[in-house]
C-alpha cells in the first residue's frame, strides 16, 4: 500500500513538473512585463510599470494594437455569421456532399498556415491587387476562424433536442421563426463561444497575417515579431501580458457559458 | 363528420416498409389507440399526421381539409411528445402561450386564455416556473395545456405517460381521458401498452408490423380478435390449433387435439378451414373433480394440472388436457387445485373465439 | 421535414468563401509553382518543371528538407513522452478537475505562439534565466539558444495540448470497467496499464502525433526567433525565397513539395502503425 501511495505521489509531481512547464514561459513574460530592470534577472530586482508606459507611449506598438483588435472584431462578426450558418445547414442535411463540405470547412485548419498565406498573397497578386492590407486579412483569418465556429455551434447544436424543434412546428412557428425562438435562445453560449475562440484566434494569428500584412495593416504579432528579431527590452511584454489577462477571461467565461469539459469529453 | 382520416397511406424509408396501405377514420370527438409493439409504425404514422414525415402514398384529411403536403406549423393538431419536448428557456406560462402567439393572438386575450388553462389544470401556482423546475408529472399536464390551448383540430399523443412511474402512470390516464372528453377534440393516442389502450380509447387500431389488423371498440379487439396476432398482443391467451367441422346455429363446431369444441367466432368460416382457437386464461373455469356441473352447452376438458402459481389476485395454472394440449388458466384465489391433481376446465362457448390461421 | 430546397442558402456565403478564397488560390499556387521565375515580374506564365527539378537536385534543398523532418519527429516524440501521463490524469479526474486541467492546457493555446516563443527566449538565452539559476548554483552554462536545443524546446512546448486532448479524449472513452477487469484476473495497476489501457488508447496516440507532427514541420516562428539565422528549416527558407528573394514559382515549388513529402510521411507512418497495431 505505501509503495503505491508512493508511486501515486511521484506521479502526480511528475504531471505538476509538466504542467509548470507548459505554464513557464507565461509566467516569466508578465515577470519580465512588471519588472524594473530592462533584463530580468534572478533575483528579481523590482516591480515597476515603467514597460507598460513605454508600451503605450510606443506609436507602432499602440497602432498595431488598435489595429489588431479592429481586424479581430471585424473576422469575429464575420467567421460568427458564416460558421453558424454553416453549422445549422450541418445539423439538418446529411450525406456524402455534407462529409466533403465539412472536410473543407475544417481544412485551412489542416493546412499550415503560412501555406495559406502564401497561397493568397499569391492569389491576390494574380487578381491585380498590388497592395496588401485589412481586405485581405480579413479573408485570411476568416479562413482560420470559422472552424472554430463551426465545431463549437456545432457541438452545441448536436447536444439540443431535436424534439424542441419539432414542437415548435407544431405549435405554428415557420423555420424562420422557430430558429429565432427557440434554437438561438437555446445556443446562445455555443455562439458566444465560438466568437470568442474566432477573436482570439485573429488577434493571436502569426502566419497568415505574416505574408498579407501590409504598410498600415500590421497585426500585433507581426509588430512584435519585427521588434524581436533587433531588439530584446520588455517592451513586448506587456502586449504579452495583455493577451494572457484577455485569455484569461476568454478561458473563465467559456468555462461559464459551455463547461470546456462536458463539450469536449461529453456529459458524464 | 369525421375528424382525422388516413387513405391508404404508407411511408416507405428506403427498401424498408414502415407503414402499408393504412387506411382508417376517426371520428369527430373520439379517442383512437393507435396500438401496437415497438418498431410497428404507430410513431411514424402520428409523425406523418403532425407533418414531420410526408407518405410514399396516400392521403390524409383533417376534417375536409386535405393536410397531405402541409407544412407541420399550418396543420393545427396539437401534439404531446413523449419527452414534453417543454422549452428549457421558457417558463412554463410562456411554454404554454407559445402556439398562441404563433397565431398572433392578441396579448389580453393570451394571458386571458392560458391563465384558464393553467387554472383548470392545476398549474396556476407554477407559471413562472421553468420545466427543469417543475416534476415529470407537472411537466405532462404543461404539455397538455400547450396544445390544447390553441383550440387545435385534433390531439395526437405519442406515448405521453411511458416516462412516469405506475402509480402516477394511472391517475394521468383517466386525468387526459376527462379532458379529451371534456374538450371533445378528435384524439389519436400512440401506445404499446394493451391495458393502457383498452382502458382509455373508444375505439382501437392494432397495427403490427405497419399493417392494420383491427379497428374497433376494446371489447370487440379483446374478445373478438380478427388474428392471431391481435389476440396475443392485446392480452394473454392460449391459442389451439382447430378445424372447422361445421356451423352450429351462431358457433362453430371445431375438431381440436383436445377434443371436439364449440366456440364462437366471425361469420362466414367454411366447413374444414384450419384455424386457431383464442382461449384466454380467465375465460376457463377450473373445477376439481368431485365437483359437477351441468355442463349445458358448455365445453368440458378434463386434465391435470401441471403448475401452480399464486399470482396475488390470481392463481396461475398450467393444466395438462387430452391430446398433450397444455393450458394456461386464471383462477381467482378461491378455487384452489393442488399440482398433480385432475381437474375439469370449461369454457362456455362464446368465450371461446375462432380466430382465422395464417393472417398476417 | 419536407426538404424545403431553401435552407441551402444556409451554406452557399461559407461554400463561396472557401472556393473562391482558399480552392483557387491553392490551384494557383501549385500553377505558379509550374511558372518560370523572373526577376522583373513575379513570374512569367511560361510553363516549366524546372522549379520542381532544380530543387530536387539540390543536396542543400534535401539536406533542409531532412532537418526540417527530423526535428519534427524528435519533438514528437518528446511531446508524446511528456503529454501522455498529463493526457491520463486529465482522462482519470473527475469532472471538475478535468475542467480545471483542461483550462490549464488551453490557455496557452489562446496566448499565441509569439508570446509562448518570447517568453522561451527569456528563458533560454545564454543570459537567460535558466543560465542565471545554473550559474548561480555553481553549474557551466547552457547553450540552450539559437540552435537546434532551443527550437525543439519550443516546438515541443507549444504542441502539447495537441498531443494532450487526442489521448486524453480517447483514454476517458474506455471503459473504467475493463482495467478492474484486469485486475480481478491478477494484473497489477502498471500491467492493467500496459496490457489494457495503452493498446486501447493507440487510436488517440496516432492522431496527437500526426497533428504535432504536421505542426511541427510547418512551424515559421518558432524556428526563426529560437534559432536565429542558424536553424534552417522548410518554411523560414520557403518564406525567404518568397518574401526576400521575391522568387514567387521556385518558394512555391518547394512549399508544394514540401507539403508532398510531408503526406507521404504520414501516410506511411500511418500504415506502419496500422499494421503493428493490428497485428500486436
Amino acid at each position: 500500500m505505501q509503495a503505491r501511495r508512493l508511486e501515486r505521489v511521484g506521479f502526480n509531481v511528475v504531471t505538476t513538473a509538466i504542467y509548470a512547464f507548459l505554464l513557464a514561459p507565461l509566467v516569466i513574460v508578465v515577470l519580465s512585463a512588471l519588472n524594473a530592470g530592462t533584463y530580468l534577472r534572478f533575483p528579481p530586482q523590482g516591480v515597476s510599470v515603467r514597460w507598460f508606459v513605454e508600451f503605450a507611449h510606443s506609436r507602432s506598438f499602440m497602432d498595431s494594437l488598435g489595429f489588431s483588435l479592429r481586424l479581430a472584431a471585424i473576422v469575429t462578426v464575420v467567421a460568427t455569421i458564416l460558421g453558424t450558418m454553416a453549422s445549422l445547414w450541418l445539423t439538418r442535411v446529411s450525406g456524402r456532399f455534407r462529409s466533403a463540405l465539412q472536410v473543407l470547412i475544417i481544412a485551412p485548419l489542416a493546412v499550415p498556415g503560412i501555406l495559406t498565406g502564401i497561397a493568397l498573397l499569391l492569389f491576390f497578386y494574380t487578381l491585380g491587387w498590388r497592395q496588401t492590407g485589412l481586405a485581405d486579412l480579413i479573408i485570411g483569418h476568416t479562413l482560420i476562424c470559422v472552424p472554430y465556429v463551426v465545431l463549437i455551434v456545432g457541438a452545441v447544436l448536436a447536444r439540443q433536442d431535436k424534439t424542441l424543434v419539432e414542437a415548435a412546428r407544431n405549435l405554428g412557428a415557420g423555420p424562420l421563426r422557430t430558429f429565432w425562438r427557440v434554437t438561438l435562445p437555446l445556443s446562445k453560449g455555443g455562439i458566444i463561444c465560438g466568437a470568442v475562440f474566432a477573436f482570439v484566434t485573429s488577434y493571436d494569428d502569426f502566419n497568415i497575417s505574416l505574408l498579407l500584412s501590409g504598410v498600415g495593416a500590421t497585426p500585433l504579432p507581426i509588430q512584435l515579431f519585427d521588434y524581436l528579431r533587433f531588439s530584446f527590452d520588455p517592451t513586448p511584454a506587456v502586449a504579452g501580458t495583455i493577451s494572457i489577462a484577455i485569455t484569461a477571461l476568454v478561458v473563465l467565461l467559456v468555462q461559464r457559458l459551455i463547461g470546456l469539459d462536458a463539450l469536449y469529453f461529453g456529459k458524464k | 363528420m369525421t375528424g382525422i382520416r388516413l387513405d391508404a397511406v404508407t411511408k416507405r424509408f428506403g427498401d424498408a416498409v414502415v407503414v402499408r396501405e393504412l387506411t382508417v377514420a376517426l371520428q369527430q370527438g373520439e379517442l383512437v389507440a393507435l396500438l401496437g409493439p415497438s418498431g410497428c409504425g404507430k410513431t411514424t404514422t402520428l409523425r406523418m399526421i403532425a407533418g414531420f414525415e410526408y407518405p410514399t402514398h396516400g392521403s390524409i384529411y383533417l376534417g375536409d381539409r386535405n393536410i397531405t403536403t402541409a407544412a407541420p406549423e399550418q396543420r393545427n393538431c396539437g401534439m404531446v411528445f413523449q419527452n414534453y419536448a417543454l422549452f428549457p428557456h421558457l417558463t412554463v406560462e410562456q411554454n404554454v402561450a407559445f402556439g398562441l402567439e404563433m397565431r398572433r393572438i392578441p396579448r389580453a386575450e393570451t394571458r386571458r386564455r392560458v391563465g384558464e388553462i393553467l387554472e383548470r389544470m392545476g398549474l396556476a401556482a407554477l407559471k413562472h416556473r421553468y420545466p427543469r423546475q417543475i416534476s415529470g408529472g407537472q411537466q405532462q399536464r404543461t404539455a397538455l395545456a400547450r396544445a390544447l390551448v390553441t383550440n387545435p383540430g385534433a390531439l395526437l399523443l405519442d406515448e405521453p405517460l411511458a416516462n412516469l412511474d405506475a402509480a402516477l402512470r394511472e391517475e394521468m390516464r383517466f386525468y387526459i381521458r376527462s379532458l379529451q372528453q371534456e374538450f371533445r377534440i378528435t384524439t389519436l393516442y400512440v401506445t404499446h401498452d394493451q391495458s393502457e389502450a383498452l382502458v382509455l380509447a373508444d375505439r382501437i387500431a392494432v397495427l403490427m408490423n405497419g399493417v392494420l389488423q383491427q379497428f374497433g371498440t376494446p371489447l370487440d379487439v379483446y374478445h373478438h380478435p380478427q388474428t392471431a396476432a391481435v389476440a396475443s398482443f392485446t392480452g394473454l391467451t392460449n391459442l389451439l390449433p382447430a378445424c372447422i367441422e361445421r356451423r352450429s346455429g351462431d358457433q362453430y363446431l371445431l375438431a381440436t387435439r383436445a377434443g371436439p369444441l364449440l366456440a364462437g367466432g366471425p361469420p362466414g368460416l367454411a366447413a374444414g378451414a384450419e384455424v386457431l382457437l383464442s382461449l384466454r386464461p380467465e375465460n376457463l373455469q377450473l373445477h376439481p373433480s368431485a365437483v359437477v356441473t351441468d355442463g349445458s352447452g358448455c365445453n368440458r376438458l378434463s386434465g391435470v394440472v401441471r403448475e401452480r402459481t399464486f399470482a396475488g389476485s390470481f392463481v396461475d395454472y398450467r393444466v395438462e388436457v387430452a391430446g398433450d394440449v397444455l393450458l394456461r388458466v386464471q383462477a381467482a384465489t378461491g378455487v384452489s387445485c393442488q399440482a398433480g391433481e385432475t381437474v375439469f376446465v370449461a369454457i362456455s362457448p362464446p368465450a371461446a373465439w375462432v380466430v382465422p390461421r395464417g393472417s398476417v | 421535414m419536407r426538404p424545403a430546397l431553401g435552407r441551402h442558402l444556409l451554406i452557399v456565403p461559407l461554400l463561396t468563401v472557401l472556393s473562391v478564397f482558399f480552392v483557387v488560390p491553392y490551384a494557383n499556387m501549385v500553377a505558379i509553382s509550374l511558372m518560370e521565375a523572373s526577376h522583373r515580374a513575379a513570374y512569367v506564365p511560361v510553363f516549366t518543371i524546372s522549379n520542381y527539378t532544380s530543387l530536387i537536385e539540390s543536396g542543400f534543398t534535401w539536406g533542409v528538407i531532412w532537418h526540417t523532418l527530423w526535428l519534427g519527429a524528435l519533438t514528437t516524440a518528446i511531446c508524446l513522452l511528456i503529454s501522455y501521463p498529463v493526457a491520463w490524469q486529465m482522462a482519470r479526474a473527475n469532472s471538475r478537475t478535468r475542467a480545471a486541467l483542461m483550462i490549464l492546457v488551453i490557455a496557452p493555446l489562446l496566448v499565441g505562439v509569439l508570446i509562448r516563443t518570447y517568453g522561451w527566449m527569456i528563458l533560454l538565452q545564454d543570459s537567460g534565466i535558466i543560465n542565471q539559476l545554473l550559474r548561480a548554483m555553481g553549474f557551466a552554462p547552457l547553450h540552450l539558444m539559437y540552435n537546434d536545443t532551443g527550437v525543439v524546446i519550443g516546438l515541443t512546448h507549444v504542441f502539447i495540448p495537441f498531443m494532450v486532448l487526442p489521448i486524453a479524449s480517447t483514454i476517458q472513452s474506455i471503459d473504467p470497467e475493463l482495467e478492474l477487469a484486469a485486475r480481478n484476473l491478477g494484473a497489477g495497476p502498471w500491467r492493467s496499464f500496459r496490457r489494457v489501457v495503452l493498446p486501447l488508447s493507440l487510436p488517440g496516440v496516432m492522431a496527437g502525433t500526426v497533428l504535432v507532427f504536421v505542426l511541427a514541420v510547418s512551424s515559421y516562428v518558432i524556428p526563426q526567433l529560437l534559432g536565429g539565422f542558424t536553424v534552417l528549416t522548410v518554411p523560414v527558407l520557403v518564406i525567404h525565397t518568397i518574401s526576400e528573394l521575391f522568387n514567387w514559382p521556385g518558394g512555391s515549388a518547394f512549399a508544394v513539395l514540401f507539403f508532398v513529402i510531408t503526406a507521404l510521411v504520414i501516410w506511411f507512418y500511418l500504415r506502419t502503425i496500422g499494421r503493428v497495431t493490428h497485428a500486436g
